[in-house]
């Protein structure tokens, strides 16, 4: 397209400024798009777990989403090739997670690379992971809590060109899906990306075509210094100089053992410079709930949650490098040494965050959101009637912490990414759901509610499957703020309310179920804020009604009294009962 | 209905927007059409509805006795869901499942702050949701029967609270509607007077969470629809007018009162689908059929692509914050329209919207209070705007647009006034862009290839522009921009959709399955247009297939083209649909099994469209100058002339800079931009210097 004379006249001024944002934006939505609508996995394509981003031509984030699980992406494909041997229809792949440093966390992340090259020069990359269902490794779906180191964790690819200029390596992706239980899905999943990141790469190309190279470099330079400016001006109305400590815990790595301290000490210096030291954080664990912790991730969570409220800004380098020195401890939960297994990082990643936002509240005496929880999942895998073999992997939402002006999101999973309906489950595997429904009494009270977990009840129509399991804060469940509880923490049955009733461990792979069995899956609920006495008692009430707080815990967490026949505020009794109340305090960890 | 008689020849279109009534009326054998513009009368949107057909009545000089139809255009459905004013409804479902419509899809939105974004609350709560024992398997087997007792007592407890509007949504209705028919004819039993919305009748597609939503939102609006819609009947026959009434569905075509009162969800896009039904005929009249369609009002823009004469039909909306899966016109809107206002972030970000001034306080210069710089604020400032509206009515505050811009714009970012209202429209413009890269580049189509339609009070303003941003070469402003969709609802056909969710595998298909499923839809599609009295001669029906390969969660819908079930078809299918990825996603998959989704089958009953006589007779162009006023252009202070567009004679051409003033909204043309007028009235605009090859940069 043409410059338009009358945006060209304005070269580097604030429009211009928005109208490449805007681009940069509109880039992203459309590779999103190709992404839900042509992938394979069910991870993908329903869950929506994938990560598109932009980076400039030394690696730095030009614009990315506000998921706080970034490393140096870029870096291990420059590394390997040099930039000026680039060209035009080049793809790179990887998804080393230690070659790399942990810029891919885990291995079912497929890393996606091509680079913008505009006059022979490599201006920009587009990139995107996205998790692939089955990449090989111990277990149908690849990752299991069983397993003890990475090589059973899926195939391993370092950095390798895929396309040279536009030509596939059709060798490598033999061998890759040669290793997949799922071949069908692996290779539409990577037709899926590879589709995605050229037409990433082409939209920046466009861009560049627009304006001139140097309008577009002032234009990303100015973004992250609007990102970095206004980041850093929130993080110093929230944290004053001093020294500030939090930890937070993982239950256990699913070989029994645990649990795990996420430990952060954060130093607020004179003027405003932070600096983080993690190394009293656990060692590492023998199970794969470990974390190859980029150093950018705590920094990135905190100017994710310091910048929630302006949404002008682009989630980039500058809103990123909030932190300036990192210190991490070779050998511990969040810096553990090759061949560790990583699988199961995302436990310990959520924890990462909830530990910022601790920190947050020790600094702000309890003004931050209370902690959420860690998302849960059950894998089944069996023989479908026609006897193929069938993999469901099902994420099963939880609840999140409450907020110092809001209760927390009930019932929701992460960022983005959505549930397998019903209808959809029952007509792809040999499965039935029988309840999915709110979990109540498991939001944490507080003035503010902590969001609550689910139901979900299964009961399998095959023969025999072999299932996998993943709740999270069944012994420290997401700590409650500022006289705030707790939420209560989740369980797993087998043949609920049954002679053969049995209970799961919160994380376990090789359990078998067979027809008939049900699993039923109860999710925790996030912690509240604030006093429940606080809570109007014409809140609770509703609570009551809609099903997320039985009347028992609405009389013994939050003193309100209802009579079960008219269905309304006891006003004496409530009165009476929120007469006395505990002293204040700061965090209620609810540890089982 | 009276017999026709040979004066019965009056179709009449009432388009009920936030301020005005549009009204027009078209004598179909002398294509001879009058227009009236009267005052919404929120809440009894009736009486300015019945004020204005009367006034367009007496303008033709012609009796109530000559109506033969009445076509209508509502937003009662919409505002009722997005202001969260519909009836208190009560909703059964099966048991176990009383919190699907609270847990949603589980997400946060992608675009959304995990930290800031709260659950936006759901139009019934689930304490007005019940529990009924009952099941059916996937293929729509009854695994349990309805516990009918449990029903009884539900409708009891519903009735009790005086609740009228019911909803019924089982797991895996659309498969077997019978569960779901027994609980509505048990809660007739109890309350004859419940109005019932079954989720089979509603959208019998898989996917519980979002057919759930739009059968209670059909429950939602119901009773408001109906008693409209009723009201509707009685001031029509009490004035004297004894003609079918139809209403505008979101799918681009219209339908009787008796099918909306039924599944009054269908009008969730009734307004903005008149518009595109306006704008294909507009453009089909300058003949042109790929055009990209601009509606800007005050508030938002609603973009849609028109193809080979078609617009793309959607099962992916949303109305508000909930997802919509009834087939709709595919418009994307976005919140940028005249009222978006300017306003600088702390960062020094400029936005333009989504927050608008709306009509109250409206622009800072109708000084009725408004003090944040707004879009109609810059275009004032430049010049863009006579400085008189609505033919001197109101009065124009221009220094103090300009003072606003320049405090709250210029000033802070360091330019000048003119650069700041300049900038003002680039972002807003810009928006515009991202959305019809949407309607466009997202669905594999190059905007170049199209003209651009701007329609709506501020559509004409933003033309040029924008079609410079695309790339294209052409503007088309049909004849009256700001009542478009009054003039769709003249020349609207008649609509209806069946679908049903069926899953095969294409290449082993069950033809006795997929034959009776689709035999249903069309015997029932055969009886809608007998209920609509469509003849024989205007009826079609069309057949499509969404599909998708194996292991993919996103279906594309592709025509049927034989309507007639074999292998044969399956094949052509097949073909049609890696044509139609390839082109969308740039890549096909031949070597990947391809599942069939859902059936669906379209019913169109053509009405005669009305006789379209060309121009009256005008004036040259230069005897049009009504006035003069100064524009800034590009660092430029220029002198354009203002042309009364109503006077100009067909074939005249405008070169710009100009302002082309009617009473229902102003075009601007910028230097180099030239206007022919169509002999159907229509401007066409010719925009220099656009449409170079793109550079091959295929990465």
């Amino acid at each position: 397209m043409t410059v338009p004379s009358h945006l060209s006249s304005a070269a580097e001024s604030p429009v211009t400024l928005e109208v490449i944002k805007g681009a940069l934006r509109a880039a992203q939505a459309e590779m999103s798009a190709v992404l839900d609508r042509t992938a394979m996995s069910p991870f993908i394509r329903e869950k929506k777990d994938y990560f598109i981003g932009f980076f400039d031509e030394v690696g730095g984030l030009i614009h990315g989403a506000g998921l706080p699980l970034m490393g140096n992406i870029i870096k291990p494909v420059l590394d390997r090739f040099p930039i000026e041997t680039m060209r035009p229809g080049d793809i790179y792949w990887y998804n080393d997670c230690y070659g790399s440093k942990g810029a891919v966390s885990h291995t079912p992340d497929q890393v996606i690379i091509a680079p913008v090259i505009v006059d022979g020069r490599v201006r920009a990359f587009s990139q995107s992971w996205a998790h692939f269902n089955d990449i090989g490794g111990l277990r149908p779906g690849t990752l299991s809590p069983d397993a003890d180191n990475i090589f059973q964790e899926g195939t391993i690819v370092p950095p390798i060109k895929l396309l040279d200029r536009g030509t596939q390596n059709d060798d490598a992706v033999a061998i890759f899906v040669a290793n997949s239980r799922y071949p069908d899905m692996v290779r539409g999943d990577l037709r899926a990306l590879i589709a995605a990141v050229r037409l990433g790469a082409r939209r920046l190309g466009e861009l560049f075509d627009r304006y001139n190279d140097a309008t577009i470099l002032w234009a990303l330079d100015q973004s992250k210094r609007q990102s970095a400016e206004l980041t850093r001006t929130r993080i110093a109305e929230l944290l004053k100089p001093g020294k500030y400590s939090f930890v937070d815990r993982v239950d256990s790595d699913g070989h029994g053992n645990g649990p795990f301290d996420v430990a952060f000490d954060l130093t607020v210096d004179g003027n405003g410079g932070l600096s983080l030291d993690a190394s009293r954080s656990s060692d590492q664990a023998p199970g794969p709930i470990n974390f190859l912790m980029p150093p950018t991730v705590p920094g990135m969570s905190l100017g994710l949650y310091a910048t929630r409220n302006d949404p002008t800004l682009l989630v980039n380098e500058g809103m990123i490098n909030t932190i300036e020195e990192i210190t991490l401890r070779s050998g511990s939960v969040l810096q553990p040494n090759y061949p560790a297994p990583l699988g199961l990082r995302g436990t310990t990643f959520v924890k990462v965050q909830q530990a910022v936002l601790g920190l947050v509240n020790a600094a702000t005496d309890g003004q931050g959101p209370a902690a959420s929880n860690a998302y849960s999942l059950y894998y089944m895998r069996g023989k479908g009637p026609d006897g193929s073999p069938f993999l469901l992997t099902d994420g099963v939402a939880v609840g999140y912490g409450a907020r110092p002006t809001a209760d927390g999101i009930d019932a929701v999973y992460f960022i983005a990414q959505e549930n397998y309906p019903v209808e959809f489950v029952e007509m792809g595997f040999p499965i039935r759901i029988l309840t999915y429904s709110l979990n109540i009494d498991s939001g944490g009270p507080g003035r503010w509610r902590g969001g609550t977990g689910v139901i979900r009840e299964i009961e399998v129509m095959a023969d025999q499957t072999l299932c996998s399991v993943r709740i999270e804060g069944t012994i420290n469940p997401p700590w409650g703020v500022s006289d705030g509880r707790a939420g209560r923490p989740g369980r797993i049955f087998v043949n609920y309310g049954k002679a053969d009733q049995r209970s799961l461990p919160p994380v376990k792979d090789g359990i078998v179920l067979n027809r008939g069995d049900i699993l039923r899956m109860e999710t925790g609920g996030g912690g509240g804020w604030g006093n429940p006495f606080d809570r109007p008692a014409e809140v609770v009430l509703d609570d009551v009604l809609n099903g997320m707080v039985s009347m028992p815990a609405a009389r013994d967490d939050y003193g309100v009294v209802i009579d079960e026949a008219l269905l309304s505020i006891d006003v004496v009794a409530t009165e009476a009962l929120r007469a006395t109340r505990a002293e204040r305090v700061l965090f209620h960890y609810g540890r089982q | 209905m009276s017999p026709p008689s040979e004066t019965r020849t009056l179709s009449v279109a009432i388009d009920v927007g936030g301020t005005f009534t549009d009204v027009v009326l078209v004598d179909r054998t002398t294509g001879q059409s009058w227009k009236a513009k009267t005052p919404t009368t929120p809440p009894n949107f009736e009486t300015g509805f019945i004020t204005g057909i009367n006034k367009a009545l007496a303008l033709a000089g012609r009796p109530p006795s000559d109506v033969a139809q009445v076509a209508h255009a509502t937003t009662v459905a919409t505002n009722a869901i997005l202001e969260m004013r519909g009836a208190p409804a009560a909703l059964l479902t099966t048991k176990g499942f009383r919190h699907v419509l609270e847990i949603g899809r589980h997400d946060i939105p992608r675009k959304a702050n995990l930290y800031s974004w709260v659950k936006p609350k759901r139009p019934i709560p689930a304490h007005r949701i019940f529990e009924i024992d009952e099941r059916l398997d996937v293929s729509g087997q009854v695994l349990r029967p309805v516990d009918e007792d449990v029903v009884r007592q539900a409708a009891k407890a519903i009735d009790a609270q005086g609740i009228v509007a019911v909803a019924v949504c089982f797991l895996h209705a659309f498969a077997n509607a019978s569960h779901e028919q027994r609980v509505r004819d048990i809660l007739l039993e109890v309350n004859p007077a419940f109005m019932v919305s079954l989720s089979s009748e509603v959208l019998p597609v898989y996917r519980e969470f979002e057919r759930t939503m739009a059968t209670i939102l059909n429950a939602y609006v119901m009773p408001l629809v109906s008693s409209y819609v009723s009201k509707l009947g009685s001031e029509l026959s009490s004035n004297g007018i004894d003609a079918p009434l139809l209403l505008m569905k979101s799918s681009g075509g219209v339908t009787g009162a008796a099918s909306i009162r039924k599944a009054p969800i269908q009008t969730a896009l009734s307004g903005p689908a008149a518009g595109i039904v306006g704008a294909v005929y507009e453009a089909g009249l300058a003949e042109f059929d790929n055009f990209i369609t601009v509606d800007i009002g005050g508030t938002s823009a609603d973009i849609c692509l028109v193809q080979n004469g078609r617009p793309g039909v959607t099962t992916k909306s949303a109305v508000g914050e909930w997802p919509m899966t009834l087939p709709m016109v595919d418009i994307h809107t976005i919140g940028a329209g005249g009222g978006s206002i300017a306003r600088l972030s702390e960062a020094g970000t400029l936005t333009v919207g989504p927050e608008s001034a709306g009509a109250l306080p409206g622009p800072v210069s109708y000084g009725r209070g408004g003090t944040e710089p707004t879009v109609t604020d810059a275009h004032l400032v430049l010049g863009h705007l006579p400085q008189r509206l609505l033919a001197g009515e109101m009065k124009i505050d221009v220094e103090s647009a300009r003072r606003a811009i320049e405090d709250k714009v210029a000033r802070p970012l360091g330019m000048s006034v003119y650069e700041a209202a300049t900038g003002i429209l680039d972002v807003l413009n810009n928006n515009m862009l991202g959305a019809i890269r949407v309607v466009s580049v997202e669905r594999g189509l190059d905007p170049r290839g199209f003209a651009l339609l701007p329609f709506g009070g501020a559509g004409p303003l933003h033309g040029g522009d924008l079609a410079r941003l695309i790339g294209s070469t052409t503007v088309i402003v049909p004849p009256s921009p700001g009542v478009l969709s009054a003039m769709g609802l003249t020349v609207s056909s008649l609509r209806n959709e069946f679908a049903r969710t069926l899953l095969q595998d294409l290449n082993a298909l069950d033809v006795s399955a997929v034959e009776g499923a689709f035999e249903e839809m069309q015997a029932q599609a055969l009886s809608w247009l007998a209920e609509e009295q469509v003849p024989e001669g205007g009826q079609s029906i069309e057949w499509e297939a969404a599909l998708r390969y194996r292991h993919q969660g996103f279906e594309l819908s592709v025509p049927w083209g034989d309507q007639t079930v074999s292998d044969q078809s399956a094949g052509s299918l097949a073909e049609r649909f890696h044509r139609l990825h390839e082109q969308l996603y740039s890549f096909a998959q031949e070597d990947t099994p391809i599942e069939m989704v859902t059936l669906r089958v379209t019913a169109i009953g053509k009405l005669a469209a009305p006789k379209r006589t060309r121009l009256a007779a005008g004036k040259r162009a230069a005897e049009t100058i009504i006035g003069r006023q100064e524009m800034y252009v590009n660092g430029q202070i220029v002198s354009s002339p203002i042309y009364d567009r109503s006077q100009l004679a067909e074939g005249e051409v405008v070169e710009g800079p100009a302002i082309l003033q009617q009473l229902d909204a102003t075009t601007l043309l910028k230097p180099g931009e030239r206007a022919t007028v169509h002999p159907f009235g229509s401007l066409i605009v010719n925009i220099p210097n656009a449409a170079p090859e793109l550079p091959n940069k295929q990465a």
